[in-house]
This record gives structure tokens, C-alpha cells and sequence, in this order.
């Protein structure tokens, strides 16, 4: 249903009603005013000289209405009286009453007019001397009735039923008698319905101006002038297509985001996965060819390779988490000593083929922090892997923790030492800059520090998260320590 | 009597060569392939993953926790931090995320099943050592070592953890007096001398960038 036509229905479901129940309203007044003067007038007529006498002696004479003039009817006469709609009487020119009847009837309810109505006994029971009843007729009826006792009750006029009408006519009571008054109904009706047509037209404009802008991918923002409500609407509908179109963009360049990463990632991942293909496919053909002494270097360099792959996966997936706009911490109690214990037990056999002694201490009690779990045991194990991997055979990788007291809550320390070539000083600051894209990332080779990629990125990121704090420096007379210092949990059960 | 250890694995490939490292490190295996709840009684060590059919590992860890202590090494391929906070939550004493090491899963494995050092309060035996904590008195076998204050403290606190590793600065809070002593160097002599009273060389091993070590049973 469009809006004019709602506007209409509206207006004219208010109207209508309304007009009905004022019109119904002026009908009962209208008719309480015939039936107060009928009985006021039926009392009068009690009271003339020889009133009694003459209706006794002739009861149809005396009830029959009187020619205009002789007898004042409900509806007027030259006299004041009681007109039936006022005590003013009706505008000159107006419809008039028909003259009043009365029926005379005596206590049984019998009358000798063979023309008089009948009336139920028990309403008349109910009046007491001069009192009054109104017989009960519809509102929309011009005839009023009223019954009135008489001062006589013994013989044929005990009751006396006057009849009368109300004026002629449609209404006038508490309407103007005329039907103007419905002119300014009508005219409010039709400047609403002229006043909505300009909004209904501008609202039309503006969706089809909303819609297309969406076909275009909200590049044309709506347009629509004045200064009202309609223009804040469009107002409204520029801002949300503007948002509309960051968001746009915005998923835009995610997605551009995740193509290049999902790219780098399977490129990162291929790489490893190829080359342990090639090592099983060598160990394959060596079985029978190659000395065994050749096929376990294969195999230690296949497991290096599967090692490295879960440990980049590892590194991807913790990436995904911290590596958007509001990283999300997942904070918990956990013991150091256990994630210490678990770093080793993982990289130990790795260490071990590699010929590198691995090694950790940890105090007697457990060291609690609040942090998060996996990204914590990521960071250290990141340390701890790149400690092996750029090691030499027969080198040493230590994992040291120590709870440090000096301050208010005390503090951890976790070390990560090795004996490996250590980095180059002008190197030492860029360590944990990303260059995973880097080719200098893709160069795995063992023996200088070119591999450095995203784990120790990661492990970098997890400590600004935390807000622990990461140096690194060389040893003396070889090798890289480096330093994992934060606050320790205050005091509560560890959880990890 | 070997170790019973539970497996419940659904991946029939995992689960093959998990029990093939288990068996072959000397432990007693029973492998399930879908999640329900175990009797504690029947078993010394579970083994559980996460993503099982029939019953979430972390429903079988709760049930298993309501009615006792059986230790509980939980898998998990999925590298997430509020599954292993609930695990450990739980009542998990340990968890391994994958892929691991069969090395790594018998070590683990091992931790979990070590029992407690033999809890007398007042005497520690590692081997042929035996060290009244109450009487401040060192034998080796029958042979009482008479040690000062400073090598019965560094002994004592090495041998409250044999097999694993003490770091330096834990040796130099528990025995040394810093003020009176000097600085961590004092160590390695007591150390050193410490070594020659016990007479057996071996049973203190340094361990590069860590400290010292008591050998004992295997490293923690």
C-alpha cells in the first residue's frame, strides 16, 4: 500500500467514527429535549382551570392536538415555552415539530381513544404524581412519547401518554443545523492529502536514487535536496554508502591479503615438503645402492626437514592470530617449568641427530606467568629451535630459568644460550625483522644465520604482546644468548 | 610388572606406530579407537585425543577425573590455547601437540609415569649416595664423606632432583653465602673439591650453560 493511500484510509478511518458518534449524539439530545418539553407541557395542561373536568368528561377531546396558534406544540408557537431542542426555540425558517397528542388513560391502563398506544404497566407502576417516562424509541425515530402521571388518579385520565415529534431534520441539537460543518472536515482531508504528494514524490526519488547506487556497488552516493526529515534520509543514505564502500574495500584488501598469504604460505610449506620428498625418494633408491653410513645422513636430513615443517605450520598458525590489527591474548596461568620441559622434550630428538647437546634448568618450585599458553610455547620453542638449527655438531644448547626476586612481584628470566657462530653485531637488531619473504629467508643453510625468518618474528611479536621483554646478544667466545624477561603471575594455582 | 598405558586414537595409522614406540620402550599398551570412559583401575597412564568419535577427549579426561588420579597426556593436532587450558583445567597432567617425536612421546610418556623420589624427609639415596638431610651426614655405600656447610648444601640440593639439570644461580641461593663467599666462581670450586670427596667423578656432571646435575635416573 503505498503512502497516499495509507494517508487517505487513515484520515478517513478517524472521520468517519467520529462524524457517526456526533451525529449520534445529537440525535439522543435532540430527543431528550422533545421528551423534557413534552412533559413539561403535559404538566401544564394538569394545571389549567377545569383541566380535570374537561378530560373526564371527553378524553379525545381533550388529547387531540389543537390548530397552530390555539396550543403551544414541542416544536414552537409565539409564545415562550418549551421548545423540544432549547429553551430558545428553533432558528426561524427551521423544520418544526408536529403538533403534540396526548392519550388519556385511566389507573388499569385503559383509554377510550381506540387510537391510543398501549403501555406496559410496569413502567407506569414506577412514577409517582407528575413524574415522568420516556417511552423507549429509537434514536433516529422522530417520534417522542412520554408518560406522565396526573394529579387524578381515579378516573379515566390517571395517566396521560403525550406524543410528539422531535424537530424535522437531521440534526441540530449540538451540530449546526446546516451540514457546513463538514466543509472544513473535508477541506483538512484534502490539504493532507496535497501536502503528502511533493514528500511522496522526493521519497520516490530517493529510492530510486538508493537503488542506483547499489547497482553501481555504491560508488554515486543519493542525492536529494531540501532541509527536512526526507533529506536527512538521504543524508543517512550517503553516510551508510560510505561505509559501505570502506568496508568494500576493506574486504577488498583482506582478501587481497589472504590470496598473497595463502601464495607465500604454500610456497613456504612446498619448499620443505619437496625437500623431504627428494630425501625419501633418495633413501628409496638407497636401500639398495648407498652404504648405510650415507643413508643415515639422508634420513637425519629428512627428519630435519619434517621438524622444520611442523615448526613452520606452528609459526603460520600463531601468525594468523597475532599478525591483525587487535591481536587477542588468551591469558592463563601457566608454569614455565612444564613448557620448558615440553620445548626440550620436543626439539631433543631433532638436537640429538644433529649431534647437539640440549640441556634445561629450572628452579625446584614452578615459575608462574599469565600468558598465553601457545603463543608463549611457541615464542621459546621458535629460541630454542633456531639455537639447534644454527649449531654445529658437537655444540651446545642451554635453556635456563630463573626466578628473579629483587623486585616488588619478582620477575622470570628464561635463557636460551648456544655455542653456535653467534650473529654478526650489525645483524643483532634486524634478527626479528620479518624476513620471511626475504630470499635471505629462503637460504636455509646451516652454518650462517640466513634462515632467520618468522619464527624469531614471532617470538618478537609474542613478547611486545605480553609486554615481556627480548635481547639478544653474543658470548663470549661464541654464540647467542637470548633473553626472555616478564613479570611472574601473582601468586594463584597454575593451570598449564 | 610393565606399565599399562591406555591409547585412545581414532587415526588407525597414528595409533599403529604410537603403540609400536610404546610397546618397544617397554610399556604395556591397550589401544581403543573410539572415545568412551576407562576404568582407572586397569590402567597406570592414559593417552587421549582430543577429536575422537563416540566421546570428546575432553568429556572422557572429565569422567576419568571424577573418580581418580590416573595420570593423563592428552593429544592434540588442533595448536589451540583455550583446548589445552581446558585439557589442563581438566585435570590433564601434560599435553603433546602435533606432530611429535616417538623419542618425545616415550620421554613424555616417562615424566608422567616417574615415581616421586623415595619420600623420606629426612634421607636421599641417588645410587651408591645416601645423605641424611637431618644429620647433615654423606655416605657413599658404607663410607662416610665429611663435607662442609657450603658442599652439603650444593649436595643436597642437586641431590633433591637427581637426573635433572640445577642452574647455577639456584646452586649459589642454596649454598653459597654471597656476602662472604664472593661471586658465582666460588662454585665451581666447591663443586670441584665436592667431586673429590665423593670420590666417584661421574655422579656430578656439569651441563653446559645450566649448572650442575646429580646423575640419577633419567633427566626430567
Amino acid at each position: 500500500m503505498n503512502l497516499r493511500l495509507r494517508l487517505l484510509l487513515t484520515t478517513v478511518a478517524v472521520a468517519v467514527p467520529l462524524v457517526a458518534g456526533l451525529v449520534w449524539l445529537d440525535a439522543r439530545s435532540r430527543h431528550r429535549a422533545a421528551e423534557e418539553a413534552l412533559a413539561r407541557l403535559t404538566r401544564e395542561r394538569f394545571e389549567r382551570p377545569e383541566a380535570q373536568a374537561r378530560c373526564e368528561a371527553d378524553p379525545l377531546a381533550w388529547g387531540a392536538p389543537r390548530p397552530p396558534g390555539a396550543e403551544h406544540g414541542p416544536g414552537g408557537g409565539a409564545r415562550p415555552g418549551p421548545p423540544p431542542h432549547g429553551p430558545s426555540g428553533p432558528p426561524p425558517g427551521l423544520p418544526r415539530a408536529a403538533p403534540p397528542r396526548f392519550f388519556a388513560y385511566d389507573r388499569a391502563l385503559t383509554a377510550r381513544d381506540p387510537a391510543a398506544p398501549r403501555v406496559d404497566r410496569a413502567a407506569a407502576a414506577a412514577l409517582t404524581e407528575g413524574a415522568w417516562a420516556a417511552i423507549d424509541r429509537a434514536t433516529f425515530d422522530d417520534r417522542v412519547e412520554v408518560l406522565v402521571r396526573s394529579p387524578w388518579p381515579d378516573g379515566p385520565c390517571a395517566y396521560v401518554l403525550v406524543r410528539g415529534s422531535t424537530p424535522r431534520g437531521f440534526i441540530g441539537a449540538i451540530l449546526p443545523a446546516t451540514e457546513l460543518w463538514l466543509a472544513p472536515l473535508a477541506a483538512t482531508l484534502i490539504a493532507v492529502l496535497v501536502a503528502v504528494g511533493p514528500v511522496v514524490g522526493r521519497i520516490r526519488r530517493l529510492t530510486a536514487d538508493v537503488r542506483r547506487s547499489a547497482a553501481g556497488g555504491f560508488v554515486d552516493a543519493p542525492t536529494v535536496g531540501g532541509a527536512d526529515e526526507v533529506r536527512q534520509l538521504g543524508d543517512a543514505f550517503v553516510a551508510a554508502s560510505a561505509e559501505v564502500r570502506r568496508q568494500l574495500a576493506a574486504r577488498d584488501d583482506r582478501e587481497r591479503a589472504l590470496r598473497e598469504y595463502l601464495a607465500n604460505t604454500t610456497h613456504d610449506v612446498m619448499i620443505p615438503l619437496t625437500v623431504l620428498t627428494q630425501h625419501l625418494a633418495s633413501l628409496r633408491a638407497g636401500v639398495r645402492t648407498r652404504e648405510p653410513g650415507e643413508l643415515d645422513e639422508v634420513v637425519a636430513r629428512a627428519m630435519d626437514e619434517a621438524h622444520y615443517l611442523a615448526a613452520l605450520i606452528h609459526n603460520l598458525s600463531v601468525a594468523a592470530r597475532v599478525d591483525v590489527a587487535e591481536p587477542r591474548l588468551e591469558r592463563a596461568a601457566i608454569d614455565l617449568n612444564a613448557l620448558v620441559a615440553r620445548v626440550v622434550a620436543r626439539h631433543r630428538p631433532v638436537a640429538a641427530e644433529r649431534g647437539i647437546e640440549l640441556d634445561s634448568g629450572v628452579p625446584e618450585q614452578a615459575v608462574v606467568v599469565n600468558a598465553d599458553l601457545t603463543l608463549l610455547e611457541q615464542a621459546v620453542s621458535n629460541v630454542v629451535y633456531n639455537a639447534i638449527r644454527y649449531n654445529r655438531r658437537g655444540g651446545h644448547v642451554a635453556v635456563v630459568l630463573d626466578r628473579v626476586l629483587d623486585r616488588a612481584d619478582g620477575q622470570f628470566v628464561l635463557r636460551v644460550l648456544d655455542d653456535g657462530p653467534g650473529i654478526p653485531p650489525p645483524d643483532l637488531g634486524s634478527l626479528i625483522r620479518r624476513g620471511f619473504r626475504s630470499d635471505a629467508a629462503r637460504t636455509r643453510t646451516t652454518g650462517g644465520h640466513g634462515g632467520h625468518g618468522i619464527g624469531l618474528h614471532i617470538t618478537h611479536t609474542v613478547a611486545k604482546l605480553h609486554a615481556y621483554q627480548l635481547v639478544f646478544k653474543n658470548r663470549e667466545p661464541s654464540g647467542l644468548e637470548v633473553e626472555l624477561t616478564g613479570p611472574l603471575s601473582p601468586p594463584a594455582a597454575a593451570t598449564a | 610388572m610393565s606399565d599399562r598405558v591406555l591409547l585412545i586414537e581414532d587415526d588407525r595409522e597414528l595409533g599403529a606406530q604410537i603403540v609400536a614406540t610404546l610397546h618397544k620402550a617397554g610399556f604395556g599398551v591397550t589401544w581403543w579407537t573410539e572415545g568412551r570412559v576407562p576404568d582407572p583401575a586397569t590402567i597406570d597412564l592414559l593417552i587421549v585425543d582430543l577429536m575422537l568419535p563416540g566421546m570428546y577427549g575432553l568429556d572422557i579426561l572429565k569422567a576419568l577425573r571424577a573418580t581418580s588420579d590416573t595420570p593423563a597426556l592428552v593429544l592434540s593436532a588442533r595448536n589451540d590455547t583455550s583446548d589445552k587450558i581446558r585439557a589442563l583445567k581438566l585435570g590433564a597432567d601434560d599435553y603433546m601437540t602435533k606432530p611429535f617425536w616417538p623419542e618425545e612421546l616415550v620421554e613424555r610418556v616417562r615424566a608422567r609415569l616417574r615415581r616421586p623420589t623415595l619420600a623420606r624427609n629426612d634421607v636421599i639415596e641417588v645410587g651408591p649416595l645416601r645423605i641424611g638431610l637431618a644429620e647433615r651426614q654423606v655416605w657413599v655405600g658404607e663410607r662416610t664423606v665429611e663435607l662442609t656447610r657450603a658442599e652439603f648444601d650444593l649436595l643436597a640440593t642437586l641431590a633433591r632432583r637427581p637426573g635433572a639439570a640445577v642452574t647455577r644461580a639456584a646452586l649459589v641461593d642454596a649454598a653459597i653465602d654471597a656476602d662472604r663467599d664472593g661471586a658465582e666462581r666460588t662454585l665451581d670450586v666447591h663443586v670441584s673439591r665436592l667431586r673429590k670427596k665423593l670420590g666417584d667423578a661421574g655422579m656430578i656432571q656439569t651441563v653446559w650453560g645450566v649448572g650442575y646435575r646429580l646423575a640419577g635416573s633419567a633427566p626430567a
